[in-house]
């Protein structure tokens, strides 16, 4: 069943207009709201008519505290990110919880990102030591933190990011455990889990869904990312930057996201050559191969050229299963199968700042409920720098 | 130490570019928003000796992605704290902080070989021409970035591998006919360029005299009754500044010298404007302002709306609706003691809501008032900054008091503070994630190969967030990389400059002109330079001499001077040639162009442009600009100004030396500027 989510308290009223036949036609300006609008007959049933929700004064479901305001203080700092987003959209992250889980690489970056712009209250959760490998990657541990807990050794140096977040730790897994799971998210706007198995992530992202939270999944493959989202249905203001004469047009837009287990059975029947191509198939089904291949061998990655012919055989199964337009790609390159097959469970740095840059400015996007978020899954090559999202089961 | 610490690099590098690592020379332009993330990922990645240089030190602003920043380090220099920060995170490299500016003679050509590659953080035009330039002269791998909002780009560079970042023209600050700022505003932005750039400056500036200057508008033949007003503004401004630099203006509080000001330039010389018929034939006349009058409320504005007056459009800058800003002590006075304040906005930030005009006047009053302190304090001049409040209130009060008259909506003082200080927004994310890609480009760069680096933009498709494209060659028409370059070590307080050109050509008699950036020190016809020494004509370390063929037939050479070395012999020249010597290129001339065709930009150097420091320019679609295009400006050699000869071969030539920006051009003559 599917639970009305509202991120955050909103200060500003918002009102819409509305027509029919077009997603993109509602105008958003800054007035009160109290009415739905006066020419929209059946806003019940139209996706981007807003009442279909409560009013977004309304305090979010849970115990949350009154909406902290932003001073002027806290303005001085996130000034020039004000200038871009807005007040309001500082505001929401400014009241926003967010739950990150596995302190490698991927979330050291993510948490840099967020804690920096403002959100209210981190949660992270990591059950593991720091090894001598996560000093690659992670520049919240120094040497003498080897053998210590994660969240233990990065707690101090992640406030001192932004002393204005709140933030907590919990240092055990087992909190996502079936019993548990429920009341350890309760309280977040939003779930961010990193690094994590595929088939964990299924499961966690359909406890997000029953509870109505925003799930993201993001991680690195050595040189290869991705970035993974289902935020139900999601509300949001874009602007229309289609409209050149008079700067952009702000419209409301509503997009229903797909759960992970749906969006692995997508087909791509139907793109053309061209779509096709520019979706760079053969990265995504290099990386879904991949995770296929540790859900074969109990959590296991690929990191030898031994496993090279059977990450290529999964890949190219996936592919055709898909039915990936032909023209464009039979199989997954042997060079990309055999670098994903030996650098899978290795992370490096700079990879880990753009997916952790892309993975951060999607949860900011997707809080402030401003800007088009990810749709539904992104996947970054390191080797050419490039980054494409596929739509996976979504329209 | 740990020994693992790399194995994650060591398998995704593998082992031998992971093995060069650790000697790896890298020079980092910049500790600022890209800076402090690069600065991360090459520590982390493990360059082995990290030269980073800054010459900035740090803002509260920055703290919202700078984060090797503390609050505790404002005003401290970036590149020693980013330093200090970031050596915790790999022992094992070792990074050079220095607190400088990376175009100080020090750091010449020379300098710059040293390393093996050069990663730029900069947030400005005139550095990243800067270090191109010198990358190009050097041979040195350039990995270029910019950031915007949501927007970046990385581009890598390297002499005759690929496209440098001049190949293609780079837009230039825009700029506003000079009638529309002083006479004529019809937008905010005319308004607070105004108030920032002459207003202020003719009250708490530099004392001018600008007589001079209008002596020669009149000789040219400009409007002689507007020169004759310009004079009566200039008598009338030199009260004014009597009056705030006189002690009793500090018994005053400055009301006196802030009431006297208004008067000026919002009531009489208003009233001059006015007097100009045909100035408002064709647009609506300004409204003289009434200091008492709006201080007790009866002022009346002869225009019926002035919030949707000329541009009435939404007054926000990001779309927000409920615009609103931070910071200002006299704004929050203001909006508590003004009965009639604003009540359109009683929420958000102080700096977002917007003044009456009668809160307006009162800024401008408390801002001179302040200005006018400072300079009995003992400051000779002020000069607008934004993150100086006091001449941010004064740009705000007077900028918006202008508006009022002419009709223009007003701005709140959070939008002041961005147009008039060009603040472009800047966020962690897309800097962490431009940082990123720079080195995922830099680490093909220290493999050489070359066929795999790519430019990546972060752009708003859905579709394609990073968009990676091939490389382009090197422009063959481009004034920066296709230049021949060479380096000299000299002494130029011994060095003359016809020794130098005579060595440097190899005895080898041809026609050549020779420049120092814009200026030209010699040419066929007018050698007089020739047997002054290179010092005397101000060509030092750190800069070029640029010789040009005069028959077009061979490529420029560019001579990077050099310091000699210590151990050189006094006895012995006092310059080292370099060896082998330059060899240009032969220029395949293009065909005559078809009598209709535009001009095509033909000549090799095009002279930089000079370019306001704030500017950021990022096209994260870049087009290639069509070099034919009527629209673009053609910029050939140098100004020759100082050389009469050169002028007047230029005219023979059917060239048009231009006076002034404002000057129009028919198509078919070059403009040059």
């Amino acid at each position: 069943m599917y639970v009305p989510y509202l991120l955050l308290p909103c200060i500003i009223h918002v009102t819409w207009g509305c027509s029919h036949g077009s997603i993109s036609c509602c105008e958003v300006r800054i007035i009160k709201l109290d009415a739905p609008p006066s020419h929209c007959t059946s806003h019940t049933q139209h996706a981007s008519c807003w009442p279909s929700k409560p009013n977004m004064t309304d305090q979010v479901p849970g115990n949350k505290s009154i909406p902290v305001q932003i001073t002027e203080d806290e303005a001085a700092v996130y000034d020039r990110q004000i200038r871009l987003w807005g007040l309001e959209a500082q505001q929401r992250m400014r009241n926003a919880t967010i739950i990150v889980v596995c302190l490698r690489g991927t979330a050291t970056e993510t948490i840099k990102n967020i804690v920096l712009a403002g959100i209210g209250k981190l949660i992270i959760i990591d059950g593991e030591d720091v090894t001598d490998a996560d000093l690659g990657s992670g520049f919240f541990f120094r040497d003498e933190d080897v053998g210590k807990k994660r969240v233990d050794a990065a707690k101090a140096r992640v406030e001192s990011l932004n002393p204005l977040v709140k933030v907590e730790t919990i240092p055990t897994y087992s909190v996502l455990e079936r019993e548990v799971v429920d009341a350890t998210l309760r309280d977040a706007d939003l779930v961010c889990v990193t690094d994590w198995r595929r088939d964990d992530l299924i499961q966690l992202n359909e406890v997000c869904r029953r509870l109505g939270k925003p799930f993201y999944a993001g991680g690195t493959f050595g040189l290869f990312g991705y970035i993974f989202c289902d935020l139900l249905n999601h509300e949001y203001i874009a602007p229309d930057r289609s409209v050149t004469k008079d700067g952009p047009k702000n419209v409301r837009m509503t997009t229903a996201y797909s759960t992970l287990h749906m969006a692995l059975k997508h087909k791509w029947s139907g793109l053309t050559k061209r779509q096709t191509k520019e979706l760079n198939p053969a990265v995504v089904y290099g990386i879904l191969a991949v995770w296929e291949f540790q859900s074969l061998h109990g959590g296991s990655l690929p990191d030898s050229s031994e496993h090279a012919d059977e990450v290529e055989a999964i890949a190219n199964k996936l592919l055709s299963a898909a039915d990936v337009n032909k023209q464009v790609a039979t199989a997954v390159p042997r060079t990309l199968v055999e670098t994903l097959s030996t650098t899978a469970q290795h992370e490096f740095s700079p990879v880990c700042a753009v997916v952790g840059g892309m993975l951060a400015q999607d949860i900011l996007k997707a809080l402030a409920a401003r800007e088009p978020p990810i749709a539904n899954f992104f996947t970054f090559d390191g080797d050419t720098g490039g980054g494409t999202v596929c739509r996976l089961n979504m329209p | 130490m740990s020994r693992h610490r790399t194995s994650h690099a060591l398998a995704i590098l593998g082992p031998e570019l992971h093995n060069k690592l650790p000697e790896t020379k890298v020079l980092l332009v910049g500790a600022g928003g890209i800076g402090c993330e690069l600065l991360k990922n090459i520590v982390l990645t493990g360059f082995g000796h990290i030269t980073l240089l800054d010459l900035d030190t740090i803002d509260l602003s920055n703290l919202n992605r700078q984060f090797l920043f503390r609050k505790k380090d404002v005003k401290q220099s970036k590149a020693m704290i980013a330093a200090q920060t970031a050596a915790a995170f790999n022992p094992n490299v070792h990074i050079h902080p220095i607190h400088a500016n990376i175009k100080e003679p020090q750091f010449d050509v020379r300098w710059f070989q040293g390393f093996d590659i050069v990663l730029n953080a900069l947030d400005n035009l005139d550095a990243r021409r800067h270090v191109n330039k010198m990358c190009m002269a050097a041979g040195v791998p350039l990995v270029e970035s910019g950031t915007a909002g949501y927007l970046g780009q990385v581009q890598p560079l390297l002499k005759d591998r690929t496209e440098c970042f001049d190949c293609l023209p780079k837009p230039t600050p825009k700029t506003f006919p000079v009638c529309t700022i002083r006479s004529t505003p019809s937008q905010a932005i005319h308004c607070i360029v105004w108030s920032k750039s002459y207003l202020l400056s003719q009250l708490f500036g530099e004392d001018e005299d600008s007589s001079g200057e209008l002596d020669d508008a009149e000789k040219q033949g400009e409007n002689a009754q507007e020169i004759a007003t310009l004079r009566k503004e200039a008598q009338a401004f030199k009260a004014v500044r009597l009056e705030l630099r006189s002690p009793q203006s500090s018994t005053s509080n400055g009301r006196d010298a802030a009431r006297m000001a208004f008067q000026k330039v919002f009531n009489s010389d208003i009233r001059n404007l006015l007097s100009m018929a045909d100035m408002w034939r064709s647009r609506a006349p300004p409204t003289p302002l009434d200091f008492d009058a709006i201080m007790d409320g009866s002022f009346t504005h002869n225009k019926k709306d002035i919030t949707n007056g000329v541009n009435g459009k939404g007054h926000t800058v990001n779309g927000d609706g409920n615009a609103h800003a931070s910071g200002s002590k006299a704004v929050e006075k203001l909006l508590h003691s003004s009965p009639n304040g604003d009540a359109r906005n009683k929420k958000g930030l102080k700096d977002q809501q917007v003044l009456s005009l009668k809160d307006n006047l009162e800024l401008f009053v408390s801002s001179i008032t302040r200005l006018a302190a400072r300079l009995q304090a003992g400051e000779d001049t002020i000069s607008f900054d934004k993150d100086d409040d006091d001449t941010l209130d004064f740009v705000t009060a007077a900028s918006n008091l202008r508006s009022v008259a002419y009709g223009i909506e007003e701005k709140t003082r959070w939008e002041v503070k961005e147009m008039a200080g060009n603040i472009i927004p800047a966020i962690a994310t897309t800097n962490a994630i431009v940082s990123g890609l720079i080195v995922l480009q830099a680490l093909h760069f220290l493999r050489k190969s070359y066929k795999r680096l790519k430019n990546v933009h972060i752009q708003l498709k859905p579709s394609v967030p990073l968009s990676s494209i091939s490389l382009s060659p090197p422009n063959s028409l481009c004034g920066i990389c296709r230049d021949t370059y060479t380096i000299l070590a000299c002494d130029p307080e011994r060095a003359t400059l016809g020794d130098i050109v005579s060595g440097i050509l190899g005895g080898v008699e041809r026609d050549v002109s020779i420049y120092e950036d814009k200026r030209v020190l010699s040419d066929p016809d007018w050698d007089d330079n020739n047997e002054r020494t290179l010092a005397s004509l101000n060509v030092t370390r750190g800069k070029f001499l640029t010789i040009v063929d005069e028959d077009g037939e061979l490529g420029t050479i560019a001579v990077a001077i050099c310091d000699l070395p210590p151990n050189h012999p006094i006895d012995s020249p006092p310059y080292i040639l370099p060896s082998p010597l330059p060899t240009p290129p032969h220029i395949v001339k293009p065909p005559p162009p078809a009598p209709t065709t535009p001009p095509r930009q033909t000549l090799k150097r095009r002279a930089p442009h000079d370019d306001d420091d704030e500017i950021t320019e990022i096209e994260p679609n870049a087009k290639r600009a069509k070099l034919t295009n009527g629209n673009t400006k053609i910029r050939p050699a140098e100004t020759p100004l100082s050389s009469p000869s050169k002028r007047r071969k230029l005219e023979e030539d059917g060239l048009v030396l231009m006076e002034s920006a404002t000057d129009k051009l028919d198509d078919d003559v070059i403009e040059i500027d």
